[in-house]
């Protein structure tokens, strides 16, 4: 893809965040927005680059503020489980599969929150959560890891934060931060509303990226490599009529795609390698 | 009598129902033992139908038609091909006089997190503060590693295929 188209995609991805009703955006309006996206992108060229490859980047305090800030959202329309064990548990594993990432330092958090939807999130330095639907189709230890360390692949690859970084509200958010970190109502400001970024659609490249991480972190880990790809086998399996499923079948490509994905780049490099399940030792969420 | 023949029934039901089958995602070749080296015993056209045996490490030994042989899991998808199950549950619906009438029971009741609902969400300091609470240190987590036998290896990143 090239740079310009690229920059284009981004850029109207975070333009439709930024209208309030995004979603609904008719099919001429998006046109209209493209048009005038490329636009700009052709006449400034460089600006594009420039925000691609990081440069305008936020530091890592900042990442934290605004992560922390969509946990809080996403929190208040899902609380957590109320489960302390099952907390505990969630973070011991997500933090041992984080260390074998190349930002171990991140004030890693993970949490179970109460929701029948089958779907996982990841905000901006390190904050990460899975749904109870989705916790319940665990088999074991390994599957969880593989879970996690698909949302820690987005977190240290920084995929909603660059989508953050392109939208017009960055340059004005980044000045109300400047003044302040930690304040929320400018990292409010910055995210927009609610805890919508932490679901939204990324690019179907950055999926299938954070699925090639998911399977290595696991398997630097000691976990078994081929319990993520089980996990996609049984998501695979719920109807697309399931309302359980209807976010993550939207913004996310469909199972069986990406398990073909993950396959070729898989391939056989993971043939002798014998990493573990934990089955015994995988916490089992208490019946309702 | 008729408890043998119903136990009959019932023990054949269950064998039915213990075979776990699988489809083929793409065109791929039986080996006689789980390895990428081992003997080609036959092939596997994509989308062919298979009969899940036995699992080792990432391999799946599957009866397909009158061949048997191991092949890459993540060759298989499990469970019936995506169109020919929306075609099998037409098929339930008609007999238990479901057709038409929408959506099937295995939705009733359970609601979805949307996008309004993700939008429209207020930030609750409370509730981050306890997920914060339950963080986990580096050096917890290298117990908690230890403690299941967990042990790290150098693995590269995969490259884009």
């Amino acid at each position: 893809m090239n740079t310009i188209k690229r920059a284009g995609w981004l850029l109207l991805g975070s333009m439709l965040w930024n209208a309030a009703y995004a979603l609904d955006l008719g099919q001429d309006l998006r046109k209209a927005l493209q048009e005038q996206v490329q636009k700009k992108a052709e006449e400034r060229p460089g600006a594009a680059a420039n925000v691609l490859s990081g440069l305008v980047g936020v530091s890592q305090e900042n990442e934290i503020a605004i992560g922390r800030q969509i946990a809080g959202n996403l929190l208040g329309a899902s609380p957590l489980v109320k489960d302390a064990k099952l907390q505990k548990y969630v973070n011991n594993v997500g933090r041992w599969v984080a260390a074998q990432s190349e930002r171990p330092e991140l004030p890693w958090h993970f949490g179970v929150i109460e929701s029948n939807d089958i779907n996982a999130f990841a905000a901006p330095g390190g904050y990460i959560f899975v749904t109870r639907g989705l916790y319940a189709q665990l088999q074991n230890e390994a599957e969880l890891a593989g879970v996690l360390a698909h949302e820690i692949g987005h977190v240290i690859r920084q995929h909603h934060l660059k989508i953050l970084q392109q939208s017009s509200l960055m340059e004005l958010g980044s000045q109300a931060l400047a003044k302040g970190v930690g304040d929320n109502e400018k990292a409010q400001k910055l995210i927009g509303s609610g805890a919508e970024v932490a679901a939204r659609s990324l690019d179907k490249k950055a999926e299938f990226e954070a699925d090639r991480i998911a399977v290595v972190l696991a398997t630097r880990a000691g976990y078994d490599a081929f319990a993520f790809p089980e996990v996609l086998q049984q998501i695979g399996h719920v109807s697309k009529d399931d309302d359980r499923v209807s976010l993550l079948f939207k913004t996310h490509p469909h199972p069986d795609e990406r398990l073909e994905k993950l396959s070729d780049a898989m391939g056989g490099r993971f043939d002798q390698i014998k990493g573990q399940s934990l089955q015994k030792r995988f916490y089992v969420l208490p019946k309702r | 009598m008729r408890t043998v023949l119903l136990g009959m029934l019932l023990l054949a039901a269950q064998a039915v129902w213990a075979a776990e089958t699988g489809t083929a995602l793409k065109a791929e070749t039986l080996r006689a033992k789980p390895f990428a080296d081992a003997k080609a015993v036959a092939s596997l056209a994509a989308g062919a139908k298979v009969s899940i045996l036995k699992k080792d490490g990432g391999w799946l030994q599957v009866k397909s038609g009158k061949s048997t042989g191991w092949v890459r899991m993540l060759s298989i998808r499990k469970g019936e091909a995506r169109k020919a199950g929306s075609d099998t549950a037409g098929l339930l619906n008609l007999a238990s006089g479901r057709a038409g009438t929408g959506k099937v029971v295995a939705t009733t009741g359970v609601r979805g997190l949307n996008e309004e609902e993700l939008k429209a969400a207020k930030f609750d300091e409370k509730e981050v503060e306890k997920a914060e609470s339950y963080a986990t240190s580096g050096a917890d987590a290298q117990r908690f590693a230890s403690q299941g036998k967990l042990k790290t290896r150098q693995f590269d990143y995969l490259p884009q295929p």
